[in-house]
């Protein structure tokens, strides 16, 4: 019971390669983010599960069933895009019930099911109306009614929060959560926002450059990235890198210095803003240049010649000022160890 | 399969394109026809060309005039149609006020009357002043009637404009009619351009107005064509080389502005 | 347009009364030009004015014109319905034709330039030069597509095709087919240009075929676009006067003497401008009918295709 892709690769006729040899396999029943920056081939692996484009090399399986060449209402998947593509002359329930008029439903099954997935995302109401006269939310809502109302297997999702407002998009994100809870299907969301992917995935697939990155659960992702990218993508505000040296397991990079427990030589050091400890007399000092404050949370940029380095704490800032030095400690426990030339996490 | 579909397609809007420029280009040859085979009852596609027909119509038979006032009432119409109707356009564009859309509605209308209805009348009025058989006549007429296209094209170009180019560049200092003549209509040049040459093709190739208008002086080169027609003896050489002149021209400006084309013939409702 | 600057409502760009010399101009000159010669023509049309016969010097008759327009006029009745005819039958066919290839060339021609430029051809010429060019293409003795149908078996004898009644309308169709039939393919091929894909990749999802695509998604997106060419073809060929005139004359006999023709007949040859007015009068009234119609229906909606 899984889908896979097997060294998928796909090449567009201008030249640009979106995926480069994807190997993924997720069960059915997932709740799959593919997470990445623009370009990354996110968007693409999706439209080929979906049958919109065909792979250059490569195979995808449902179930050991080879669907590659499959016409994709052949393959048992609903899709919500990004920009919804509503039918702009049809009235909402039209645009739901068209899959299943597609499917030759019967006029009582076929109203049954349309009320309840309508029931379902709470769009009841609006069943008369047309595209044009929803909101960005309620647009939202019918498309993803029509990619379920006909009870496919896997429900893809390109992106579908981005065209909506941040409180919108909060309450969407709760909604699809349980939805996907109470429906027990196969959710495949598409985001370039790691918050997104960490509230919603069972687990997460990372591309860079069309290749998989990390696929495992947001906390694994969050606590041991693969690599230095990994650490650097997910988390806001991203994870302070710093390239220095160890010797005799001190680690030093600029006014940087800590203790570490690693083998001498280059090593790039990795920390989170959040886990960063303030004050105490262990740890090295470095000044302070520019403080922002979040509420309930303190940001604290430190400047040196070799780079930034950031520090989120909810302790009371009041008596710290641009300019003044603040002594820094990171707790051992909390250090994250990358290779200095290719990235991947050391151990 | 799909590959001899996309075969069969192409080898379909071939044809498709031989038919559409057969009788074009039959003219054309035609013009450099010597009688003879002009004449022959089965269709001659090699022949040795002449330059005759030419000389023959437009000096000895003192068409060449001709030319030169469709030229000047073509250039004329369109330099006044842009002039008066731009400005006009741009208010379109711009404000709002009470019944805007009923009178650029009315601007339509005005481009839909069938010339027919309007050349009468027109005839009359322009009898009274004393114009008819003058270019003026056609340039005036022309003008009225390209001002509509010019309307409803450059609405679409200003509208495309953002507002806060013309704010930016008040705030800069200029006047309100300082932005539209230094800033906007530079910045609309490509559509003015497409809107001109468009204004030019249809008041080159317009034939009711000025055949009703001008029987003889001022007449443009589409009103000679008719007299040259005869019952018997035609002499179809001129008559191809006095149409070879009066589309050659046009057919090159028309691939210059192929591009804004679309929206032109549509009024702007057609983006293209 | 004084209350311009009262309007609380609008936007004001323009400074208070300085929209009014912009606009002024293009409204005198339409006023002026078509405005007034079209109101006299009205009430042309409502006198006996006739430059053939001295004694009707352009009396004030009311409606008299109009009534025998409409009770005694076998011929305008005629020419109307055979104007009809004309459209009804050049629009169709433009229609359908025109859609087929503009599909053909959306879905199997990648660099489309040089062929929609070198379609344009036929209706960029001087309608006047069209007529010019099917006179002698279609020659008795000596036209090159009378004797290519002739060779086909298409026609009897290679005789004028302008000179048998029963075959000049449908010629004068054809050649109306021949040159706006590529005005169809390149309004439509540019509405097919415009058309948002994700509709067509949701019916895919969705599980429509084709065949389904086409009908339940590709026409009634293009449908104000459809509406648009098939109003302006309409009003057009309502209109028409320059390739008929030539090409026939509205001949032989009034066969081919569409109503814009008539009107011409009635002013120009017969003089009757009375009464010529009254036919000129309901050309437009046609035409101004049909261009309602395009605005209400096309020209707002056009704006937003696809919409979301």
């Amino acid at each position: 019971m899984a889908v896979s892709f097997t060294e998928v690769t796909k090449r567009f006729a201008d030249g640009t390669t979106a995926l480069d040899g994807l190997n993924l396999k997720f069960d059915l029943g997932e709740f799959v983010v593919l997470l990445g920056p623009s370009g990354s081939g996110k968007t693409t692996a999706c439209r080929i599960l979906a049958g919109l484009e065909h792979p250059s090399e490569g195979r995808i399986e449902i179930d050991g069933r080879d669907i590659t060449n499959l016409p994709p209402r052949m393959r048992g998947i609903g899709m919500v895009f990004q920009n919804y593509a509503l039918y702009s002359h049809k009235s909402v329930y039209e645009n739901i019930a068209y899959p299943l008029r597609i499917r030759k439903t019967s006029p009582a099954e076929l109203d049954r099911r349309v009320k309840d997935v309508a029931e379902l995302l709470q769009i009841g109401s609006y069943l008369h109306r047309r595209p044009s006269q929803l909101s960005g939310g309620q647009a939202q809502r019918v498309a993803v009614a029509r990619a379920l109302v006909w009870e496919p297997t896997i429900c893809l999702m390109d992106e579908p929060l981005s065209n909506l407002d941040a409180l919108l998009r909060l309450h969407m994100r709760t909604e699809l959560n349980r939805l996907h809870k109470r429906l027990n299907k196969t959710f495949v969301f598409v985001t370039h926002d790691q918050e997104e992917a960490m509230t919603l995935a069972s687990r997460i697939a990372i591309l860079k450059d069309g290749k998989l990155v990390q696929f495992d659960d947001p906390r694994t992702i969050y606590r041991r990235p693969a690599n230095r990218f990994v650490a650097e993508f997910m988390g806001r505000p991203a994870m302070n890198t710093m390239d220095g040296m160890v010797e005799n397991g001190v680690f030093r990079s600029g006014q940087v210095t800590c203790r570490v427990q690693c083998p001498d030589g280059p090593v790039t050091l990795g920390i989170r803003p959040e886990q960063i400890v303030l004050g105490g007399d262990e740890g090295f000092a470095m000044k302070l240049d520019v403080k922002e404050t979040v509420e309930p949370d303190t940001l604290l940029i430190f400047t040196n010649d070799k780079g930034t380095l950031t520090v989120r704490t909810q302790r009371d800032c009041d008596d710290l000022a641009p300019g003044q030095s603040v002594n820094i400690h990171f707790p051992p426990d909390s250090l994250h160890y990358f290779d200095a030339k290719t990235g991947e996490r050391l151990r | 399969m799909n590959r001899s579909y996309k075969i069969l397609a192409v080898g379909v809007l071939a044809c498709i394109l031989v038919i559409t420029l057969t009788p074009y280009l039959w003219m054309l040859l035609t013009s450099f026809k010597g009688r003879l085979d002009i004449l022959s009852p089965d269709p001659r596609w090699f022949f040795t060309p002449t330059l005759d027909n030419y000389p023959a119509v437009f000096i000895d038979k003192d068409y060449l005039p001709l030319v030169l006032n469709s030229l000047i009432i073509s250039t004329a119409s369109t330099i006044l149609s842009i002039c008066i109707g731009a400005p006009a356009a741009y208010v379109f564009a711009r404000t709002d006020f009470p019944g805007k859309e009923d009178l650029f509605f009315f601007f339509l209308t005005t481009r839909m009357a069938p010339p027919i209805s309007i050349a009468v009348p027109l005839f009359m009025f322009f009898t009274l002043l004393g114009l008819t058989d003058t270019v003026y006549a056609v340039v005036i007429a022309h003008t009225t009637f390209n001002l509509s296209l010019v309307v409803w094209m450059m609405r679409g170009f200003f509208a495309e404009i953002p507002r806060e180019i013309d704010e930016a560049a008040m705030m800069d200092g200029r006047s309100r009619l300082g932005a539209f003549i230094r800033v906007i209509i530079p910045m609309a040049a490509p559509g003015v351009a497409a809107t001109a040459v468009l204004c030019f093709i249809l008041s080159w190739n317009e034939f009711l107005y000025a055949f009703i208008l001008v029987a003889f002086e001022g007449r443009p080169l589409t009103v000679g064509i008719p007299g040259l027609i005869t019952p018997h003896g035609t002499l179809w050489g001129q008559v191809a080389a006095v149409a070879v002149v009066a589309t050659l021209p046009i057919l090159i400006f028309t691939f210059l502005v192929q591009r804004h084309l679309v929206r032109g013939l549509t009024f702007g409702a057609v983006k293209g | 347009m004084s209350k311009t600057a009262a309007n609380p409502h609008g936007r004001f760009l323009l400074d208070h009364g300085s929209s009014l010399p912009l606009i002024l101009p293009a409204t005198l000159l339409v006023l002026v030009f078509l405005v007034g010669p079209f109101g006299y023509m009205t009430y042309t049309a409502m006198t006996d004015l006739s430059f053939a016969n001295p004694d009707q010097k352009g009396a004030f008759i009311g409606f008299d014109n109009f009534r025998q327009l409409m009770r005694n006029d076998p011929i305008f009745w005629g020419s109307f319905w055979l104007t009809v005819r004309f459209v009804l039958a050049a629009v169709c066919i433009e229609f359908v034709l025109g859609f087929a290839i503009a599909l053909l060339i959306w879905h199997f021609i990648k660099r489309q330039r040089l062929l929609t430029t070198l379609l344009l051809v036929p209706m960029m010429l001087a309608p006047v030069a069209v007529g010019l060019i099917w006179r002698l293409l279609l020659q008795g003795d000596f036209g090159m597509v009378t004797y290519y149908l002739h060779k086909l078996g298409l026609l009897s004898k290679a005789s004028a095709i302008f000179s048998t009644p029963s075959l000049v309308m449908p010629a004068i169709i054809a050649i109306d087919v021949w040159q706006w039939t590529p005005f169809v393919t390149l309004i439509i091929l540019a509405g097919l240009m415009s058309l948002p894909k994700s509709p067509f990749e949701a019916a895919t999802i969705d599980g429509a075929g084709p065949w389904r695509q086409f009908t339940d998604i590709m026409l009634p997106l293009l449908r104000p676009i459809i509406a648009l060419v098939l109003l302006l073809r309409g009003i057009d060929a309502f209109k028409e006067f320059d390739k008929v005139f030539i090409m026939t004359g509205g001949g032989p006999g009034t066969v081919s003497e569409l109503l814009s023709i008539y009107a011409y007949r009635v002013n120009f040859k017969n003089w009757n401008l009375g009464y010529g007015a009254t036919v000129a009068f309901m050309v437009y009234l046609v035409v101004l009918i049909l261009c309602s119609v395009f605005y209400k229906a096309v020209y707002w909606k056009s704006a937003n295709i696809g919409g979301r």
